[in-house]
C-alpha cells in the first residue's frame, strides 16, 4: 500500500520482503526504499523503522542508520534498547488508533502508513484517492475505515517531514518480479500455466488463479513432474505453456525437460532459485541452480536460458521466452530466484503493443502424396511441425530417437549401419538449432555499462541491480566502474562474449559459492575471473556490499 | 485368436509401421480392439492423439495413423492431460503398461481418475515387466518367481480396479486379449464415455511370464455382463473388484465394473468449458491495460 502510494506520487519504489517458513507470525518484515530516482535493487540501513512489535525493534536494531525516525506503539512495544543512540522517535498509539476508527487491531498497519506519509511529506490527498482505488471493490465500508485510520495516523505522527522527497506526479505501476514474468507470458498466448505450489514460484501460480478467463487457464497439478509433462502435452497439441517452481521441483522436472527436448516441444519453464541445497533455506535467495538449469536431464539438447535483471526484463524475457521456444522447438528456462521473484519495483505501464507473436515454423498443408515428415532434415535444424487436429499431418513424436517421420530408430533398430546414420543427422539436425539461433539473435552475450571504465563488475540476473548502483557508488568515490551483466546464459556466443571482457580488469559477483557464471564465463571464453564477490548466506547482495568488497580487491592490486 | 483379430480390422487407422511384440504378445489383441473401436466410432485420424509411456506396450501409438506422443515412463498420463486441456475436441487415449500405470506413474492415474478428464487410459497388464526382460511389476502374483524375485514375489498384486473406482474414475473396465472383441465394445464405450476411463487389459507376456498366460487367465475368467452386475452400483462394483483376490484368483471377473455420469474436469473449468483453449481467443489489449491499472 504505502509503495502504490508512493509510486502514485511520482516516486520510485523498490520493495523486498523478509519472512519466515512458518505458517503464521515468525519475524517478517517488509522493506520499501523510496527515492527521486529508479532504484535498482533494495538499500542497506533503515531510515523510518515501523516496528509493529518488539521482534522488530530486537531483530532490526543494527539495521538503523544514523538519525533514522522509530515509529512505535507505546502500548505494545518499548525502545529501552535503543536509547543514547542517535536516533528520532515517533510515539504513535496504532492499535488504539485502529480499535477506536474501525473496531479491527489489523488496521493498525494502516495508522502506520498514514504516519509514514507524514514523516516523507507526500500529501494525504494522495493517500487518500489510492485508498479509494484500491478498496472500492471491497465497498465503501472499507474504504471510509482505511482512510480514517490512515489520517489519523498521519495526523498522530509527532514529527512532520522528517524527511522531504518530492515526486514527479508521474503515476507510476508497482510490480512484483513473479507477476511481471506472469503478465509477460499472459500478453504472449501462454494458455496455460501448470504447477505445484513451491517458494519463490507460488504466487505465479497465485496471479494465474487470479487472472483466469480471457483464454487463459492454470492448473495445480499433483507433483512437478506432472506440471512439466502437462506443459509438454500442451505445447504437443499446439498452444502456448508454461510451467514453474523452484530447485527442488526442477528436479523433478529434469525427465521431462529432456523429454521437450526430443520430441522439440516448445515449452516455458521457470526456475525461481531459493537457498540450497536440498529444502535449503526456503524463504532465502541464492543464484546457485544456472549449471543445474543448463545441464539439466541426460544426454544433449538446445535449450535457451535467460536470466531478467530487472522487472521490465521479467515481462520482456517472459514474452520473448515464448517466441524462442516456438522458433527452435525448444525448451526455455527462465532463470528467476527469490529476490527477483518477490521484490517489487516502480515501471511505467508494459507496452503491450511491442509485444510480436511468432509461432514459428508450422505446416497447415498436407501433400497428400506424401507421408508428413515432422522431423525433416533441415539445414538451420528446425522441422516445421503440425497441429494435432490437421488432416493430413498426422504424426507421433517419440521419446526414442527417430527417423524424419517420428517413426522410432531404437531397440530392433540400432546397431543397424542405415539407423546409425539416422541417428547422427538427427542429432545433428536438432543440435543445428544452436548455430542457427546464434546467428539469427542478437541477444546472446552481456550488456557492458561505461565502456571505458578501468574495472567492471561481472555479473547476471538478480544481480545485476545492486552491481549497477555498486558502480555508481564506487564512480562517486573516485574509482572507475563499468558493469558487465548477462541476461542470456545460455546458449553464449562466444566470441561477441569474448571480445567484451578480453583485456579488462573483471569482478565477478555472484550470489552463489562456486561462482557459477565465472565458470560459463571460462568454459565459453577462456576468461578466468579471479576475483570475485560472492555471497551465500540467503540474503541477496546489496551496492554497499558489493561497493565495499570491490574497494578492498582494488586496494590490495 | 488371430481369426478373431482378422475380423475386428474393418477400418484401417493402422500405420506401417511393425510392431516390435513377440509373436502371440497380447497387445496384438489390444491393437486390433482400439482399430475396431476407432472404426465403429468412426473417428476422424487426425482428431486422435494417442499417448504412451515407456515399455513394450507404449510402442501403440507407433502402430497408428493418428496423431500421438510416446512419451516418458509413468508420464503419459499427465501428457495426455496436457492434450486435453490443449484441445478437447481431441480424442485422447492413453496406452501403456503396467509399470507405467500402477508402478512409477501411479499417483498419476488417480489424480487423473479425482479430475475426471475425459481420457481413456487402456492399460496393457502383463503382470511383468517385459522390455527390461522380466522382472517383477506391481501386478505380479505373491510368489510370482522373476528375474527380480528368484525366490518368489513377496508382495501382494496392486488392485488397479479398486483403486481406479475408489479414486473417482467414472468407468472403470477389465477387458482380456484372448477376447479382442468383447476389449474392442470396452474401449468403444470407453472412448464414449465422458470422463476418465480405465481398461485394465490382461495382456498376456508369452516371453517373460509363464504363471499368467491364456489359458492361466481363460480358465479363471467371466464376464460381469453375463453375471446380473450393475456398473452404476458403486459398492457391487468396489465388491467385484475385490473378487479375484478373495477367490485366491479363482474367480476374475472382466468387462464393466463401474460406469458414473460425473462432470468432467473440463466441463467445470470455468475456461475449458468455453471451448478448447486451442481456439479460444488470446487476452485483448484492453484486457490487458485492465490488468495493468491493478499496478497503478
Amino acid at each position: 500500500m504505502l509503495a502504490k502510494i508512493s509510486a502514485r506520487s511520482g516516486l520510485h519504489v523498490f520493495g523486498y520482503r523478509g519472512y519466515q517458513s512458518i505458517i503464521r507470525g515468525g519475524h517478517v518484515w517488509y522493506q520499501i526504499d523510496i527515492s527521486e530516482e529508479k532504484l535498482l535493487s533494495h538499500q542497506e540501513g533503515i531510515d523510518i523503522l515501523v516496528a509493529l512489535n518488539q521482534d522488530a525493534i530486537n531483530n532490526q536494531k543494527s539495521h538503523l542508520r544514523e538519525n533514522a525516525v522509530v515509529v512505535y506503539d507505546p502500548t505494545k512495544t518499548n525502545t529501552e534498547i535503543l536509547q543514547g543512540r542517535n536516533l528520532r522517535f515517533v510515539k504513535l498509539p496504532m492499535l488504539d488508533i485502529a480499535m477506536k476508527e474501525s473496531g479491527n487491531p489489523i488496521m493498525r498497519n494502516v495508522a502506520a502508513i498514514g504516519a509514514v506519509l507524514g514523516l516523507v511529506g507526500i500529501d494525504i490527498s494522495i493517500f487518500e484517492s489510492a485508498i479509494t482505488r484500491m478498496f472500492t471493490k471491497k465497498g465503501e465500508k472499507v474504504v471510509s475505515e482505511n482512510i480514517k485510520v490512515g489520517s489519523e495516523g498521519y495526523k498522530n505522527s509527532e514529527v512532520k517531514q522528517m524527511f522531504v522527497i518530492k515526486g514527479d506526479k508521474i503515476h507510476r505501476h508497482v510490480i512484483e518480479g513473479n507477476a511481471a514474468l506472469a503478465l509477460g507470458a499472459y500478453a504472449s498466448g501462454c494458455k496455460l500455466y501448470s504447477a505445484y505450489p513451491m517458494t519463490p514460484a507460488s504466487t505465479i501460480l497465485h496471479w494465474f488463479a487470479e487472472h483466469e478467463g480471457n483464454g487463459v487457464t492454470y492448473k495445480q497439478v499433483e507433483d512437478e513432474i506432472a506440471a512439466i509433462n502437462v506443459t509438454i502435452g500442451a505445447a504437443s497439441a499446439g498452444i502456448r505453456a508454461m510451467c514453474g517452481t523452484s530447485g527442488g521441483g526442477f528436479s523433478l522436472m529434469v525427465e521431462g525437460l529432456g523429454l521437450a527436448g526430443m520430441i522439440e516441444a516448445p515449452i516455458v519453464v521457470v526456475l525461481s532459485q531459493r537457498t540450497g541445497p536440498s529444502t535449503g533455506l526456503p524463504t532465502k535467495t541464492e543464484q546457485g541452480d544456472v549449471l543445474f538449469a543448463m545441464h539439466a536431464s541426460q544426454g544433449e539438447f538446445p535449450r535457451i536460458v535467460v536470466a531478467p535483471r530487472n522487472i521490465e526484463e521479467c515481462f520482456k524475457l517472459s514474452s520473448d521466452a515464448f517466441n524462442l521456444a516456438d522458433r527452435y522447438q525448444c525448451p526455455v528456462i527462465i532463470l528467476m530466484d527469490l529476490y527477483m521473484s518477490e521484490h517489487s519495483e516502480t515501471t511505467d505501464a508494459f507496452n503491450f503493443d511491442s509485444i510480436k507473436i511468432d509461432r514459428g515454423k508450422i505446416a497447415w498443408q498436407a501433400n497428400p502424396a506424401e507421408r508428413f515428415k515432422r522431423y525433416l532434415y533441415t539445414d538451420d535444424g528446425v522441422s516445421p511441425r503440425s497441429i494435432p487436429g490437421t488432416p493430413g499431418l498426422e504424426f507421433i513424436a517419440g521419446s526414442d530417437e527417430h527417423d524424419e517421420y517420428g517413426d522410432l530408430v531404437s531397440d530392433a533398430f540400432s546397431g543397424i549401419d542405415e539407423y546409425v546414420e539416422t541417428r547422427r543427422k538427427m542429432m545433428r539436425k536438432r543440435m543445428n538449432k544452436i548455430e542457427t539461433m546464434l546467428k539469427n539473435e542478437d541477444v546472446f552475450h552481456p550488456a557492458i555499462t561505461n565502456e571505458s571504465a578501468k574495472n567492471f563488475l561481472v555479473t547476471f540476473g538478480s544481480t545485476t541491480g545492486a552491481a549497477l548502483e555498486a558502480a555508481q557508488i564506487l564512480n562517486s568515490q573516485g574509482m572507475d566502474f563499468g558493469v558487465i551483466s548477462f541476461n542470456y546464459l545460455m546458449p553464449l556466443d562466444a566470441d561477441k562474449t569474448k571480445k567484451l571482457l578480453e583485456g579488462k580488469s573483471l569482478i565477478d559477483v555472484e550470489v552463489n559459492f562456486t561462482a557459477q557464471l565465472a565458470q560459463i564465463i571460462k568454459s565459453n571464453t577462456g576468461i578466468d575471473i579471479q576475483n570475485r564477490i560472492l555471497k551465500y548466506d540467503g540474503e541477496a547482495i546489496t551496492a554497499e556490499q558489493i561497493a565495499k568488497e570491490a574497494q578492498k580487491i582494488i586496494q590490495n592490486k | 485368436m488371430a481369426e478373431e483379430i482378422k475380423q475386428v480390422q474393418k477400418q484401417n487407422y493402422k500405420s506401417n509401421v511393425k510392431p516390435i511384440w513377440c509373436a502371440g504378445c497380447g497387445d496384438f489383441g489390444v491393437n486390433a480392439a482400439i482399430n475396431k473401436a476407432l472404426s465403429d466410432l468412426g473417428l476422424q485420424k487426425s482428431n486422435v492423439m494417442i499417448v504412451s509411456g515407456i515399455g513394450c506396450s507404449s510402442a501403440m501409438p507407433h502402430t497408428f495413423s493418428t496423431y500421438g506422443v510416446h512419451s516418458l515412463h509413468g508420464r503419459l498420463i499427465p501428457v495426455a492431460t496436457g492434450v486435453k486441456f490443449a484441445n478437447s475436441d481431441l480424442t485422447v487415449i492413453g496406452t501403456g503398461g503396467d509399470g507405467d500405470a500402477y508402478g512409477i506413474g501411479l499417483g498419476h492415474m488417480l489424480h487423473a481418475a479425482r479430475r475426471n478428464i475425459n481420457i481413456t487410459y487402456i492399460v496393457m497388464n502383463n503382470e511383468i515387466y517385459g522390455l527390461t526382460t522380466g522382472q517383477a511389476s506391481p501386478t505380479s502374483m505373491q510368489g510370482a518367481k522373476t528375474k527380480s524375485t528368484p525366490h518368489g514375489n513377496l508382495e501382494v498384486p496392486e488392485n488397479p480396479i479398486a483403486l481406479a473406482i475408489s479414486a473417482g474414475a467414472t468407468y472403470v473396465a477389465r477387458a482380456f486379449s484372448g477376447d479382442p472383441m468383447h476389449m474392442a465394445e470396452l474401449v468403444k464405450n470407453g472412448i464414449r464415455h465422458n470422463g476418465f476411463s480405465l481398461i485394465d487389459v490382461f495382456s498376456p507376456c508369452v516371453t517373460f511370464n509363464d504363471l499368467n498366460t491364456y489359458d492361466w487367465f481363460r480358465g479363471r475368467v467371466y464376464k460381469l455382463e453375463q453375471s446380473g452386475h450393475d456398473p452404476k452400483n458403486k459398492i457391487a462394483a468396489l465388491e467385484k473388484s475385490l473378487e479375484a483376490d478373495t477367490s485366491g484368483w479363482e474367480k476374475v471377473p472382466i468387462g464393466l465394473f463401474y460406469e458414473e455420469n460425473r462432470p468432467t474436469y473440463e466441463d467445470l473449468d470455468p475456461v475449458l468449458k468455453l471451448g478448447p483453449l486451442i481456439n479460444q481467443p488470446s487476452p485483448s489489449k484492453e484486457q490487458l491495460d485492465k490488468i495493468m491499472e491493478e499496478y497503478l
